[in-house]
């Protein structure tokens, strides 16, 4: 397991604070899930109909991580800070490229992500810390460069973060896939990855 | 893999989060995966008087898919799942909590699920048959016209 330094973005002072990102969630990650993320998600979600609850609120982590567990290919990361697990990711380097440019070549797949609930600004304002999501997309093209697929990554993003992904991010937005909801599914090219990994 | 980048990409960077909430992925519809076969299609009849059973419980107790889900411990989207999708394939502890709630062994169940082999003789040709029998031929009541209504009316609403 290789844990690296990363920042985030207090909600409260705004200020820069160090954090880390594990490239294997471990059982002390879902230990924190089960004990922190759980419970506020619960609370959130408590007298809301299924329209009114986040799209991942049903998200069983613990089910996810034990299913790739020893699979060759799934990875399964994690962002901590101040002793808190602040986002979970699962990808895989098992998925082929759609878009014609790339169109089967192998990329990284982010098969599930999501930040903790308090980093959310519809659940908590100001969230705790920002960040979660912008690192975890750097995480899966270091991934993709760090595997050989030269940064390409594939995901279907969750409705509220399309135009983060296509407007922010520089993925190419590729329609809805019934194969999976009707969720929009988005690709990010090589130099796509190369731009997001040096952008000023 | 190991990220190695300064301070500075993060404080350039993280502000491009805006209010946005990021997420990704859900697992694909088991009915667009799943391959058929002669056995999937003996699966489906179960899964159907499965589905059926869990509905008309329910339904008899005048519950909603969100009680019964709270009640077993349940997402009510596994509730809804094996409902209306004979595809899927539900989670073996899903089943077990169900039974609980059911106050049944949970051996039929599963057999019914497709997660055990079925040993239980003529469990097949019955559950075709309560399968058959359970569906509802009763006029709509008036809540159920309501959200018919409501919902035919969204559905007009929508453009190509």
């Amino acid at each position: 397991m290789t844990e690296s330094k990363i920042y985030l973005r207090d909600g409260r002072t705004k200020a820069l604070v160090e954090a880390s990102l594990f490239d294997e969630a471990t059982s002390d990650h879902l230990a924190l899930w089960d004990r922190d993320w759980v419970p506020a998600m619960q609370a959130f979600c408590a007298g809301k109909s299924l329209s009114e609850k986040p799209e991942d609120s049903h998200w069983d982590w613990r089910r996810k991580s034990r299913a790739a567990t020893g699979l060759l290919g799934y990875h399964t990361l994690a962002i901590v800070c101040a002793d808190d697990l602040q986002g979970l990711m699962m990808a895989n380097d098992i998925s082929s490229a759609r878009l014609p440019q790339q169109f089967g070549k192998p990329l990284i797949y982010v098969d599930f992500l999501a930040t903790a609930p308090w980093n959310r600004p519809q659940i908590q304002d100001p969230p705790r810390y920002r960040g979660v999501g912008q690192v975890f997309l750097l995480a899966a093209i270091e991934l993709s460069m760090s595997v050989g697929f030269k940064g390409r990554v594939g995901l279907h993003s969750l409705p509220d973060a399309e135009a983060f992904y296509e407007n922010k991010c520089g993925f190419t937005r590729l329609g809805s896939d019934s194969s999976h909801q009707g969720l929009i599914y988005f690709e990010i090219t090589d130099k796509q990855a190369d731009a997001f990994r040096q952008r000023n | 893999m190991k990220l190695d980048y300064l301070k500075e990409w993060f404080e350039r960077n993280i502000e491009r989060e805006g209010t946005f909430e990021i997420g990704a992925g859900i697992p694909p519809t088991p009915s667009a995966v799943a391959p058929v076969s002669s056995q999937n299609v003996e699966l489906l009849d179960t899964r159907i008087a499965f589905g059926q059973f869990v509905a008309l419980w329910r339904r008899n107790k005048g519950w909603n898919a969100e009680r019964l889900a709270s009640a077993a411990g349940i997402d009510p989207e596994e509730v809804l799942q094996i409902e209306y999708d004979p595809h899927a394939l539900p989670e073996p502890d899903a089943v077990y909590k169900l039974a609980k709630v059911f106050e049944l062994s949970p051996r039929p169940l599963l057999e019914l699920a497709g997660l055990v082999v079925g040993r239980t003789p003529h469990l097949r040709e019955e559950a075709i048959r309560f399968a058959a029998r359970s569906e509802s031929i009763k006029a709509l009541t008036e809540t159920e016209r309501q959200a018919f209504e409501a919902f035919v009316a969204t559905l007009a609403e929508l453009k190509d």
